[in-house]
C-alpha cells in the first residue's frame, strides 16, 4: 500500500462529522477492488463485505472512521464568521489558521487574531477561547450572510504530506490513516482463505457521538469486531506515560472495552510475525468506536487496535508509515483463521 | 503587479538570509537599471536615470526580509529548538509549518493533543522556549544531517485570493513595497531614482543604515505595510487602518515624525487624483524611515503603507486595490518630486 498517495487523496477532502459524503465516495472506490461488495448506507457509512462462502460463518467487522474534526459557522459579525468546533479542538491551534469553508465552491478563510498593539503582554500569554474567535473571509456582512449561511461546515486547509523520510503529516489522519490500514489489510488478504465473513466499515460521525458505527453495527450484526483508531504518539511536551513512540509498532488495547482473548490473539500474532507492538491499558472508555460497538445488540467481542499519532486533532497530525504497514500486517494475521478460534470458544 | 507580488511572497527570506529574494529582484531589475550593487549588509541598491538629472536626491525604499525562525539547538530526540527572528506573536506560530535551511526541509511547530492538556494549560500559551520544531527525524544525528544550527526557517503558505479583492500570503510585509518598486523600475521616470531594497528591517531596520548612508538622499519615500486591526469588537480608535481604504500615509508612528510637507504632498496628490487614502489612527510601529531620517545631516522622509491584517503571521491579508493605489500614488509622487527637486 502506498500510504503517501492514498492518504494524500483521502486527507485532501474536507469531510467533518456529519458531512462525510465526499470522502465516503473516494473511500468506497478505493476499497472496492479488495472486497465482494461495497456500498454506502443510510447514515453515510462505507460498508464493504467479503464473504468466506461457509455456511453460518461468523461475521468480523473492522472499523475505522472517515469523519474528521472541523467547525460549523454559527453567525456573522461585520462580515467575519462566528464558529463552533465539531469535535475536540484546542483553541491554541487557531490564531491565524487557514480554513476551507465548505461552500460550493469551497472558500478560503483565516482565523483572525488580534495584533499585539491592542493587547497587553498578559493577554498574549493567554489563549482565546473559540467563542471569542472569528474567521476572516474578506467579505462584507451582506455578502457573508448570503454566501456562507449559518450551519456551513469548515475544516483545516491542509492535506497530508511527508515529514522527513518516515512520517506523514496533515489533517484527518485521525482516522483516515486507519481506513488506509484497513484497505491494506484487505488487500493482503486477497486470495487468502477466510473462515469468517469480513466486513470493512468506514464509519461516520465518530468525533461527535459514534453515530455511524452504532447504526452500521445494528445492520451488519457482527460477532466480532476490531475498532482501528489512533492513539497518542510521543512528543517533547507530552508525558511519556500517556503516549506511545512513533515507529514503536501497533498499539494493542487492554481493558474492559477489549475482549481479552482478542487482545491476546493480537499479541500472539505480533509475536508470530516477530513484530514490535505496544500495549495500551484503558481502564474504561477507549475513546474509539470500540466502546459502542461492544454493546451493539446483545454484545460483540471487541478488539481495539491503535496507530500512534502525534498532535491528534490538529492540522499537523503526524504518524509513522512503518506503524501503518505493521498495523495492517498484524490485522491481516488477526483475521486469518479467527473463525476457528471464535468457534472453539463458543 | 499582482502576479509578481505573489511570486515575491512565495520566496523565503528571513532577516539575514535575504539571498533568494535579492537574486529574484536583481534578475528582474537588471535590464532596467543604470547601476546595481549589493552592499555589505545585503541590501540591493538600484539606480535608474530619469528625465531630470537629480542624481541621488530621491530614494525609494522597501525591505526584502520577512519575519521567521532560527534554529538554536537540536535535542537528543531529534527535535529543533528555535527563536523568532523579528517580532512574531508566538500564538500564530503554534501548529504551523515551516521550511528550514538551504535544503528547505519541511518542519512543523508541534503542540501535544488536546486530550493530553489540562484545563489550566489550555488557557496559557506555551513560552517560546517550550516550543519545538518536528522535522520527522528519529534522533539528533538524523536531524543534524538535515538541518544545522543557525538554519533559518520561513513560514509556509501559497499566496491565495481571499473573498472580495483581498490577498492572503506570508511576507506581504514588505514584498508589496518590493513589487511596487520593481513595477516603477520598468517605467520611464520623471527624475533619477535610487531604489533601495533593504535587508534586516525586521530586526531593527539594520539594512537601512548602510543603504541611506551610501545613497545620502534628500528625500526618501518608504513603501511598507502596517498593521490593520479592523476586527469585530475592536474599538474604532484602535483599528489603526483597514485594508481596502487606500494607501496609509503616515504623519507619525512609534519611531518617526514624518516630514509634514511630504505627508501633505502625498495627501493632496491622492485627493486631487481621486485615489482613496487613509492615515494611521493609532501611533505605533516603525520602519526603515526612522533610520533613514537620522542619516548624516538628515533626510526628509515619508511613508506609504498597505494596511495588512495579521502582519508578521503566516497568513497575512491585504487588499489588492490598496497595492495598485500605492503604485499609482508613488508614480504621482515621483512626478511631483521632479518639479521640486
Amino acid at each position: 500500500m502506498n500510504y503517501d498517495n492514498i492518504l494524500a487523496r483521502l486527507c485532501a477532502v474536507g469531510a467533518p462529522s456529519g458531512f462525510e459524503s465526499p470522502v465516503a465516495e473516494i473511500a468506497a472506490e478505493l476499497l472496492r477492488p479488495f472486497l465482494d461488495e461495497v456500498k454506502i448506507d443510510r447514515m453515510g457509512n462505507v460498508v464493504g463485505v467479503r464473504r468466506c462462502g461457509r455456511e453460518n460463518a461468523k461475521k468480523l467487522l473492522l472499523d475505522a472512521h472517515l469523519d474528521e474534526i472541523g467547525f460549523l459557522i454559527t453567525g456573522h459579525e461585520e462580515g467575519f464568521l462566528r464558529f463552533a468546533p465539531l469535535g475536540g479542538v484546542d483553541p491554541r491551534m487557531l490564531p491565524d489558521r487557514e480554513l476551507t469553508i465548505l461552500t460550493e465552491p469551497p472558500m478560503l478563510g483565516v482565523v483572525a487574531c488580534m495584533p499585539p498593539h491592542i493587547q497587553t503582554s498578559e493577554d498574549m500569554g493567554k489563549s482565546q477561547p473559540i467563542k471569542d474567535l472569528f474567521i476572516d473571509v474578506g467579505l462584507t456582512q451582506e455578502e457573508a450572510e448570503q454566501r456562507i449561511p449559518v450551519g456551513t461546515p469548515a475544516v483545516y486547509r491542509t492535506g497530508c504530506s511527508p515529514l522527513g523520510a518516515d512520517l506523514l503529516c496533515g489533517k484527518a489522519l485521525d482516522d483516515r490513516a486507519c481506513f488506509a490500514i484497513l484497505m491494506d489489510a484487505a488487500e493482503r488478504l486477497v486470495g487468502e482463505e477466510l473462515d469468517v465473513d469480513l466486513y470493512v466499515l468506514g464509519s461516520t460521525q465518530e468525533e461527535t457521538h459514534s453515530t455511524g458505527a452504532i447504526t452500521a453495527a445494528y445492520g451488519i450484526v457482527p460477532d466480532l469486531c476490531a475498532a482501528v483508531d489512533v492513539t497518542h504518539g510521543d512528543s517533547p511536551d507530552a508525558s511519556k506515560d500517556k503516549t506511545f513512540p512513533l515507529g514503536g509498532g501497533p498499539v494493542i488495547g487492554v481493558g474492559p472495552n477489549c475482549t481479552r482473548w482478542l487482545s491476546k490473539r493480537l499479541e500472539r500474532k505480533a509475536k508470530e510475525l516477530d513484530m514490535d507492538c505496544q500495549i495500551e491499558v484503558m481502564a474504561g472508555h477507549s475513546g474509539t468506536n470500540g466502546w459502542p460497538l461492544q454493546i451493539s445488540r446483545e454484545g460483540v467481542a471487541t478488539a481495539v487496535l491503535s496507530l500512534p499519532l502525534r498532535y491528534m486533532h490538529t492540522p499537523i497530525e503526524t504518524a509513522h508509515k512503518a506503524d501503518m504497514t505493521n498495523t495492517a500486517k498484524l490485522l491481516a494475521a488477526f483475521v486469518k483463521g479467527i473463525g476457528e478460534e471464535a468457534d472453539s470458544r463458543a | 503587479m499582482l502576479d509578481q507580488l505573489k511570486e515575491l511572497c512565495a520566496i523565503n527570506g528571513v532577516s539575514g538570509d535575504e539571498d533568494a529574494v535579492r537574486a529574484f529582484i536583481k534578475e528582474k531589475a537588471e535590464s532596467y537599471a543604470d547601476s546595481i550593487r549589493t552592499d555589505a549588509l545585503g541590501s540591493l541598491i538600484v539606480f535608474k536615470k530619469g528625465k531630470k538629472a537629480t542624481g541621488n536626491k530621491l530614494m525609494l525604499c522597501a525591505h526584502m526580509d520577512e519575519v521567521g525562525v532560527i534554529v538554536t539547538k537540536i535535542t537528543d530526540e531529534g527535535f529543533l529548538k528555535f527563536d523568532f527572528v523579528g517580532g512574531v506573536d508566538r500564538r500564530v506560530a503554534i501548529g504551523k509549518p515551516v521550511v528550514l535551511g538551504e535544503k528547505q526541509v519541511p518542519g512543523i511547530i508541534g503542540l501535544k493533543a488536546i486530550h493530553l492538556v489540562t484545563r489550566d494549560e489550555m488557557k496559557k500559551v506555551p513560552k517560546t522556549d517550550a516550543l519545538y520544531i518536528d522535522i520527522g527525524a528519529k534522533d539528533k544525528e538524523a536531524a543534524e544531517a538535515l538541518v544545522e544550527l543557525g538554519a533559518y526557517g520561513s513560514f509556509v503558505g501559497a499566496p491565495e485570493l481571499l473573498g472580495n479583492g483581498l490577498l492572503k500570503a506570508k511576507a506581504i510585509d514588505d514584498r508589496v513595497g518590493c513589487a511596487v518598486m520593481l513595477e516603477l523600475l520598468k517605467e520611464d521616470l520623471p527624475l533619477d531614482v535610487t531604489f533601495a531594497f533593504t535587508a534586516q528591517e525586521e530586526v531593527g531596520t539594520r539594512g537601512a543604515f548602510g543603504a541611506a548612508f551610501s545613497v545620502t538622499p534628500e528625500i526618501a519615500l518608504v513603501l511598507e505595510t502596517t498593521t490593520a486591526a479592523d476586527l469585530p469588537g475592536v474599538e474604532d480608535h484602535r483599528k489603526v487602518c483597514a485594508p481596502g481604504k487606500g494607501p496609509v500615509i503616515s504623519y507619525m508612528d512609534g519611531a518617526t515624525i514624518y516630514d509634514r510637507s511630504l505627508f501633505e504632498a502625498l495627501r493632496d496628490l491622492a485627493e486631487a487624483n481621486g485615489i482613496p487614502w487613509q492615515t494611521k489612527e493609532y501611533i505605533a510601529g516603525g520602519n526603515d524611515a526612522r533610520t533613514i531620517q537620522r542619516t548624516k545631516a538628515g533626510v526628509r522622509v515619508a511613508a506609504m503603507s498597505a494596511a495588512v491584517r495579521y502582519l508578521h503571521a503566516p497568513a497575512s491579508v491585504g487588499s489588492i486595490s490598496d497595492f495598485d493605489n500605492m503604485l499609482k500614488l508613488t508614480r504621482l509622487f515621483l512626478a511631483h518630486a521632479a518639479q521640486s527637486l
